[in-house]
């Protein structure tokens, strides 16, 4: 047998036969070595989970319109295929508009959004009632629901009025050739809408009318009746049709007349002002989309959104008659350096997008972070001294427990280098024990804390198994110090002295 | 030529001589008994014989070598390669079994061997014990392992404290049989006893009283 053999079977003799005090090491180490993996554990996966979490916290990104071309889904679309997928937390379209509530005569702001993404970039979004879902559905904030009482259920009328510079692309001096177009209230109010283009003389070289939504059979003919369209070819602009005051005025020779369609005089009154609003859409009348909506649910957020009604973007598209953007907020899962390298390849694409970073955010998030890696540094710290202090108290124990059997060993002949190694060894095994339990039990606490603080789970590191170990042999070792001077000092004669 | 010699060895504790100007000769291949009464000063003289203590005064001479002028490492190695202890209370390692008791004298030596520890244990009767933990042997069965262990590795010098203090007569006598087969295999024995049986089987009785050498008896019938 080898000294080495010897070696470990007294060791190993020492620990499993003596058991209760090195149970306590053990215990003691396990313990200590299942926070530290644990927390480590935690340490590295922070920067990921708070991550996420800070993401939560809002939008780490937006997208405006730059200059005068307005902003799409589509554009916002091209920049998010620029988005690793697995990063893309939300992205959240807005349109905002004036809208006016005609039985209060008061106007507020609405805003069309995607409430599928909503919570994803505003999670602090808090809804009384429920969002809406079906279409005609309005979440109203908080302060307007308490200044004008709506409730959950509350029926409202909003209105949108086309203004010159808010819908109605219709532009004075349009080029030669251009397709111009413009739209008007028709019979029930309802929208009616024509194209037209001018020749050099500026004079209407065709037209189109679209009058789907005028009465089927009488005020639709103005949209098919070949004759009376035929009537706007080769007049300039302003028209206006025969047998109205402006007409019996005798105003205007220059002005073409144009006769109804018989049996639809609403519906072409509504042709003629929508042609001549092509071109002088600054002295439109404003036309007004008028719908009822159901409050399906009240939203406080303790910001200005209170003062806001949320609707579908397709429920605020029918009331502008169109499908513009202003802004786009997105929530990125990603270091603020790659946000940054992200922005610049935005603006590179040149889409007539403008991204912004939420620098507030990132920047807090940041230095939250610091401060937790911080924090669960020095509780890693605390932790291993106190398993050191328990190691070495319990071994200080061992040793005086031990007295006796360690002078006889030296009586026997054991050098203060044996009596050192033996007690190392036994520390380092129990180290080595302790650091491979704790590392398995480290490895279920830091699940149990990710699932319950973060909600979600963590990788196995297989490196932490080792570290583990051999941090646990390495303060296990540190903590037999102590006792191993108290145990080198023994005196071998109180064996003889039968103390 | 004697193995051990003491010249005017004194070990002051205070104001308390507990040798005072002792000095002995040992031979080599003698045994010797030590008596006086308790606090005489026999532990004393051999922890410093056992290489465990220095003397405040005096010189001891063990095979040539100085041992009170020796550092306390040298004396580590001197204990460990000529001289086996036997204790009154029978120390052994609790955790450990009678064999790797007697192997753990030999790791320190040299090399564990555990064909040689057992034989070790046949020799003191208990090779049949040899996996029992000493808490499972009795006070005469773990004194036997401790003189096998004091035998494994053949030392020159075996110094036994009241080995048979805490024995009942069979065991005495077993032990009392594997001194004189040690002795007639040539090793030296000093051993202490209160026990005049155990003085009369030495060779000589050396008799303390108050630190000092107060006579010295031949055993006329040894061998007898
Ligand atoms: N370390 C010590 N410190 C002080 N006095 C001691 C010490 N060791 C022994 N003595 C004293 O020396 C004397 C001799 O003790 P010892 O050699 O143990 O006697 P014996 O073994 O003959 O009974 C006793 O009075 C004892 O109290
Ligand atoms: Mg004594």
């Amino acid at each position: 047998m080898t000294r080495r053999k010897m070696f470990l079977r007294m060791i190993t003799a020492s620990l499993l036969r003596r058991r209760s005090r090195m149970l306590i090491a053990l215990l003691s180490i396990a313990v200590g070595a299942t926070i530290l993996s644990g927390l480590v554990t935690i340490y590295y996966d922070v920067p990921r989970q708070m991550g996420a979490q800070f993401r939560s916290y809002g939008a780490n990104m937006i997208l405006l319109p730059s200059g005068e071309t307005p902003l799409t889904w589509e554009k916002v679309q091209t920049v998010l295929d620029m988005v690793p997928d697995s990063e893309l937390v939300g992205a959240t379209p807005y349109r905002y508009v004036r809208l006016d509530m005609p039985s209060r005569q008061q106007s507020f702001t609405g805003a069309g959004t995607d409430f599928t993404q909503v919570l994803k970039t505003s999670p602090y979004f808090s809804v009384e009632g429920a969002y809406p879902e079906n279409t005609r559905e309005i979440l109203v904030g908080k302060e307007i629901a308490e200044t004008i009482g709506l409730k959950t259920g509350s029926s409202i009328e909003l209105s949108y009025k086309q203004t010159a510079d808010s819908g109605n692309t219709g532009s004075k001096g349009a080029e030669e050739g251009a397709l111009l177009s413009g739209s008007a209230e028709g019979f029930n109010k309802a929208i009616l809408k024509v194209s037209i283009s001018l020749d050099e003389d500026e004079k209407i070289s065709s037209i189109e009318v679209d009058s789907s939504s005028q009465t089927p059979g009488i005020g639709s003919n103005v949209g098919t009746d070949q004759a009376f369209l035929d009537q706007f070819i080769g007049k300039s602009l302003p028209l206006r049709l025969s047998g109205t005051a402006s007409e019996e005025q005798g105003k205007g020779e220059d002005t073409g007349l144009i006769d109804a369609v018989s049996g639809a005089t609403i519906s072409s009154q509504a042709v003629v002002d929508a042609v001549n609003r092509t071109v002088s859409a600054e002295n439109a009348v404003p036309v007004e989309n008028r719908e009822h909506f159901t409050v399906s649910g009240i939203l406080s957020t303790g910001g200005e959104e209170e003062s806001y009604i949320y609707m579908t973007l397709t429920d605020l598209g029918r009331l502008t008659g169109d499908e513009l953007l202003d802004v786009a907020e997105l929530s990125i899962s990603a270091p603020s350096d790659e946000l940054e390298t992200l922005c610049s390849s935005i603006t590179d694409l040149n889409i007539g997008v403008t991204p912004r970073l939420v620098k507030r955010v990132t920047r807090s998030e940041a230095s939250v972070l610091g401060k937790l890696q911080a924090l669960v540094f020095l509780v890693t710290v605390v932790v291993l001294l106190l398993t050191m202090i328990s190691v070495s108290t319990t071994m200080m124990a061992v040793v005086s427990e031990r007295r006796r059997e360690i002078g006889l060993r030296k009586a026997l002949g054991a050098s203060d280098r044996s009596i050192r190694s033996e007690f190392l060894g036994e520390g380092m095994f129990l180290g080595g024990l302790g650091g491979l339990m704790g590392a398995v039990l480290g490895f279920v606490f830091a699940q149990v804390v990710s699932i319950n603080v973060f909600g979600s789970s963590i990788a196995f590191q297989p490196l932490l198994l080792p570290v583990t170990i051999i941090v646990s042999m390495a303060v296990a070792a540190a903590s037999c110090q102590l006792p191993i001077r108290r145990a080198v000092a023994i005196d071998p004669a109180i064996v003889l002295k039968g103390e | 030529m004697a193995l051990l010699e003491l010249k005017n060895v004194s070990k002051i504790y205070g104001d308390l001589k507990a040798l005072n100007d002792v000095s002995i000769r040992v031979e080599k291949g003698e045994w010797v008994a030590i008596m006086g009464p308790s606090g005489s000063g026999k532990s004393t003289m051999m922890n410093i014989i056992g290489c465990m203590d220095k003397p405040s005064l005096g010189e001891v001479l063990l095979d040539g070598v100085d041992i009170s002028k020796e550092p306390q490492k040298k004396l580590t190695d001197i204990r460990r390669d000529k001289i086996g202890l036997i204790f009154q209370q029978f120390h052994m390692v609790t955790y450990l079994t009678a064999v790797e008791n007697v192997m753990v004298s030999q790791y320190y030596h040299s090399m564990p061997d555990e064909e040689e520890a057992l034989e070790a244990l046949e020799r003191v009767g208990l090779r049949e014990r040899a996996k029992h933990l000493p808490s499972q042997l009795s006070g005469g069965e773990q004194q036997r392992v401790c003189v096998a262990r004091a035998l494994i590795n053949h030392p020159e010098l075996i110094l036994a404290d009241e080995p048979t203090g805490n024995l009942d007569e069979t065991n005495e006598n077993i032990v009392l049989d594997l001194f004189r087969q040690l002795h007639n295999e040539g090793t030296t024995l000093i051993v202490v006893t209160h026990d005049p049986e155990v003085a009369e089987a030495a060779q000589r009785t050396i008799v303390l009283e108050h630190g000092r050498v107060a006579r010295e008896i031949i055993n006329e019938n040894f061998g007898k």
